[in-house]
């Protein structure tokens, strides 16, 4: 196969999906390491970049609703970012506060003017972009609620989305949740139960248990056994697909070890020399 | 008194590290023995590039830590026997992740293609 001829195939890592829908990605990780596992779950949570709103400037607000509760409402609505790769962050931008390159605008303004709740939707939110609008589920769907209105209140506010990773905030997260398990079956003894009077009653086995055998428990333990398998189920909030997410993980993480190694090509020889020590060399 | 003409619409960049790798002073000359201060990296980077250094059978040691977690700052410590060096490990570690998540990437985008899952709308 094309494996890497520094690590070889056997620790080239095998995938393998075990459903696919609309928001959810089930697969299994194995031949690699947890190490390895862990980093991409770490990079699908906090940073596969998204767009979220990030800047709101209130021309109106007399809903019961606080300027900052409402900037905070919708900072959190999921946004489409299908597109996000074709925007900048505004920290490379070079623009001064934000331009088209780097954000997409939002403009909401609803008066109520019948007696009666007036309930504002995300989808009532109006943007820039065709291709970043909040997230709908289905036709009919009209959003999360933002705020509801009585007779003679108003609304009137312009927003910001920009491109974010959920390092920085976990509204810019494309991940509702992230399932990560591994030796099912405890064999490893990685976990310590606490039972009653039985672990195996007490502690139900997971659906990967089946994928899995269980250790024959008269052997003696393999104290140098590691895990190679790896569960996960990634589910999103809808602004990112999920395969999307684990493609776009892999490819983060890729970018960081190419930006590191470019970093350390440009630090190394003369400026290494300036911090060797000139005594005994570490034994 | 109106000060706000004077101050910045927008600070920008705030959090891009001036270098985002160096090597900390007592590193021995024939830098067989380097500790590696890496800026705004995590346990991301720091626990899957220090297994990745590990696989080199050069490598006698790599370990890594987060100092002070209010400070984005990764140490990675290297040492090798004194046929290799902590540089060479380095860029053989990056390029070795590098590889296994493009074959990760890869075996990914293959499955996806063959379409051969439980697949609900
Ligand atoms: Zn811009």
């Amino acid at each position: 196969m094309n494996g890497s001829a520094h690590v070889g195939d056997q620790n080239a890592p095998r995938v393998r999906i075990r459903s696919l829908d609309k928001t959810n990605v089930d697969f299994v990780l194995s031949n690699t390491s947890l190490s390895v596992a862990n980093s991409l779950r770490r990079v699908m949570i906090a940073e596969v970049p998204t767009m979220a709103i990030d800047l709101v400037e209130f021309y109106e607000n007399t809903t019961v609703l606080a300027d900052e509760y409402i900037a905070h409402r919708l900072g959190l609505i999921p946004l489409v970012s299908h597109t996000v790769d074709k925007f900048k962050y505004t920290r490379d931008c070079t623009c001064a506060e934000y331009c088209k390159e780097c954000s997409v605008e939002f403009t909401l303004h609803i008066k109520c003017t019948e007696s009666g709740t007036r309930t504002v939707y995300s989808s009532e939110l109006i943007s820039s972009n065709k291709d970043v609008v909040p997230v709908l589920e289905t036709e009919d769907d009209r959003g999360a609620i933002l705020v509801k209105m009585r007779k003679g209140q108003e609304l009137n506010v312009h927003c910001i989305a920009k491109k974010g990773v959920a390092k920085e905030h976990s509204k810019w997260s494309p991940c509702a949740a992230v399932a990560f398990e591994y030796d099912p079956h405890n064999n490893l003894r990685h976990l310590d139960y606490w039972y009653e009077k039985s672990i195996k009653d007490e502690w139900p086995l997971s659906k990967n248990a089946l994928e899995e055998q269980e250790r024959d428990p008269s052997a003696p333990f393999d104290y140098k056994a590691e895990p190679t398998t790896f569960y996960f189920n990634v589910e999103t909030i809808g602004c990112l697909d999920p395969q999307e997410v684990v493609t776009k993980a892999t490819r983060v993480l890729q970018e960081k070890l190419g930006g590191l190694q470019l970093a350390l090509d440009e630090d190394q020889a003369p400026d290494a020399a300036a911090n060797v020590d000139d005594g005994e060399p570490w034994v | 008194m109106d000060t706000s003409e004077n101050l910045p619409t927008y600070i920008a960049v705030l959090d891009v590290p001036e270098e985002k790798i160096e090597i900390l002073p007592g590193a021995s000359a024939d830098l067989t023995s380097v500790t590696f201060s890496i800026k705004e990296e995590d346990h991301t980077l720091g626990n899957s590039l220090r297994w990745s250094i590990m696989q080199n059978p050069q490598v006698d040691f790599c370990g890594y830590s987060i100092p002070h977690p209010s400070e984005a700052k990764t140490n990675l410590r290297i040492q090798t026997t004194d046929r290799s060096n902590a540089i060479d490990a380095m860029n053989k570690g990056l390029d070795d992740l590098r590889s296994v998540c493009q074959i990760m990437k890869a075996r990914l985008h293959q499955r996806l293609k063959e379409g051969n899952y439980a697949h609900t709308e």
